[in-house]
């Protein structure tokens, strides 16, 4: 195994024993509020990476995935509060409701690219943020629906239920990190590397035999996906569903996350959301105008790492090993770059 | 003669007011490299958009092996095994070289499946491996495409090409902006894979031509001017009019000479 390997592997096993030890850990440590910001963080994370699984690997500028959280957030909301369902159907419903929105608009967005794809992100979302916000009976307009938590699991008398703050941390955790682990199977695979090779150059991708649509609207519902259980999660923590999560401002704040932290990365959208909810949790106490710190860091990381957060980290792992190999060889002449 | 392996009846292509491809009949008989030739803006590459699907023609059809294409989706066009290199290199950039060969081997399958590591498929993997020998880029397989020299992008699409296992291949200029030895080996390439598949070729560089092509199409201002052999060409009065040699270039030479 190289220098390089044995690094990340052990970042990524030292940072999934802290996830796994949070509900202990963070509270000893800091505060038991901690526990529910991370909590937050893995939710939020989940829906950056439906930006990034769009923008980072088959190049979508999609500045309307809100629409599809929104969609995971009501399917739960609606299906506990009006249709009284339990956990699992009403998480279905959420998940569902979202791939299904998620297919419809995508038949018509992914027909176009770049700033038109974007624009008509933009339009869908807005168009079901104000039928949603208008439909005040069944979505609770502005006011949005509070719901009651049922139970996750019952097995005779004894019961799992996000009440448990614990319970709560350790499925929001377990889901969060299949959903990755799915992201990074299909990264890998024959579908994965038509997505990159769409991105890179759409036309020779045609003429190599891709199917360019068929394979765009995939992702486009795969994204929907992603957003709609990251939704579907954050209706169940916060117990409760509202259209102010469909608005565009939601989308781009997914974008910026995504393309800080390294867009086209795995888990650039994890790093880039952790940074900017932790500057908002810390800052927001004290400054009212936290939001500026996020736009100076957003347009600096932008100019200064175009690959974001990740891609500085992966060029300083680069620059270690030209090192070692330029120590190996010193007579080697290294050619600027 | 055998079966014509292309074949365009009456094929129209307008942009606005101009004509690209004007009412053109050509047939490309099977078993020949076959060049087509032409000064700029003569509708060769135009006429290779609407064949290989990227464009469709306001009128006329586009028969491969007898089968109408005629306006099929160009990822369909493929699949039936017409490939075509683009007159601007163009691979993935930021693909690897093995898996620019990869994706351009199994991309054309219906499914693509979304879990399976692509790597597992040993039977591709060889084919990629086969290939990269036969371009002679193994060396480079796991450098970013993007950051190939021009000489070493234009043997990788050489390379796409072969493992895509053509059954009619068009070549855009594909020795435009070579070295000289770049083009040499080039050259050599595409006679090897002339052996095995069909080829047409756009081609500028006339010693290129008339090296390797059985037979030339010359095409101006969107239809056909002459075909046939290299001599039979170059002895053309009209193509070398349009296109070899003009008479004012050689009254300037000759004044020159007089001078």
């Amino acid at each position: 195994m190289t220098g390089r390997a044995v690094i990340e592997r052990t970042a990524f096993v030292a940072f999934a024993a802290f996830m796994l030890s949070v509900p202990w850990s963070v509270p000893s440590l800091i505060s038991q509020f901690w526990v529910s910001v991370i909590t937050e963080i893995l939710i939020w994370s989940l829906f950056a990476a439906s930006v990034n699984l769009l923008f980072g690997y088959v190049g979508l500028l999609s500045f309307g995935q809100a629409l599809y959280f929104g969609f995971g957030m009501y399917g739960v909301g609606i299906g506990i509060d009006q249709l009284h369902l339990t956990f699992w159907p009403a998480f279905g419903l959420g998940i569902v409701a979202a791939i299904a929105m998620a297919l419809v608009s995508g038949v018509f967005a992914v027909r176009l690219t770049w700033h038109y794809f974007a624009i008509i992100t933009v339009v869908f979302s807005l168009i079901f943020y104000f039928i949603a916000v208008r439909i005040k009976p069944l979505t609770g307009g502005d006011d949005g629906i509070n719901f009651s938590m049922p139970p996750t699991f019952t097995f005779g008398r004894s019961v799992w239920s996000f009440t448990d703050p614990t319970f709560q941390y350790f499925f929001i955790l377990g889901t969060v990190a299949f959903c990755f682990y799915l992201m990074h199977r299909v990264t890998r695979s024959p579908l994965g590397k038509a997505f990159v090779a769409i991105r890179d150059n759409d036309v020779r991708a045609a003429l190599i035999g891709i199917n360019v649509y068929l394979t765009r609207l995939t992702a486009f519902v795969m994204a929907g996906f992603l957003a709609g259980v990251a939704g579907a999660l954050f209706a169940f923590f916060g117990r409760y569903a509202s259209a102010t999560y469909m608005f565009y401002h939601v989308s781009g704040e997914g974008v910026v996350w995504a393309i800080v932290g390294g867009a086209g990365t795995l888990f650039g959208p994890v790093i880039g959301t952790t940074l900017f909810i932790v500057i908002r949790e810390i800052v927001s106490t004290h400054w009212e105008h936290h939001s500026l710190i996020v736009g100076v860091m957003a347009i600096l990381v932008v100019i200064l790492a175009p690959k974001g957060l990740v891609g500085l980290w992966r060029a300083a792992l680069d620059r270690m090993e030209d090192a070692k190999q330029s120590k190996a060889m010193p007579r080697m002449v290294k050619t600027e770059l | 003669m055998t079966e014509a392996v292309l074949e365009t009846r009456e094929l129209t292509r307008r942009f606005g007011g101009l004509t690209a491809v004007d009412n053109l009949n050509l047939t490309v008989p099977s078993g020949q490299l076959h060049a087509i030739i032409g000064p700029n803006g003569a509708g060769k590459t135009t006429l290779f958009n609407v064949i290989s699907g990227l464009l469709r023609p306001q009128a006329g059809h586009v028969f491969f092996r007898g089968q109408e294409i005629t306006g099929l989706p160009a990822h369909e066009i493929s699949r039936l095994g017409i490939k075509r290199t683009l007159q601007v290199k163009s691979v993935f950039s930021q693909l690897t070289v093995a898996e620019n060969l990869w994706i351009t081997c199994e991309g054309s399958k219906r499914f693509l499946h979304p879990l399976r590591d692509a790597q597992s498929d040993r039977a591709a993997r060889e084919r990629v491996e086969k290939t990269l020998e036969q371009v002679g880029l193994a060396a480079l397989a796991n450098r970013p495409a993007g950051t190939l020299s021009y000489g070493d992008v234009a043997l990788l699409e050489i390379g796409m090409a072969l493992i895509s296992e053509p059954k009619l291949l068009l070549l855009d200029e594909p020795t435009c902006g070579m070295s000289p030895a770049e083009t040499e080996r080039a050259v050599e390439k595409i006679r090897e894979m002339a052996r095995i598949v069909d080829i047409v070729i756009i081609e500028h560089d006339m010693t290129v031509v008339f090296g390797i092509a059985d037979a030339i199409t010359v095409m101006a201002q969107g239809a056909i001017l002459a075909s046939g052999n290299a001599k039979q060409i170059s002895e053309d009065e009209r193509v070398r009019e349009a296109y070899l040699g003009r008479p004012e270039d050689e009254d300037y030479v000759e004044e020159a000479l007089n001078a």
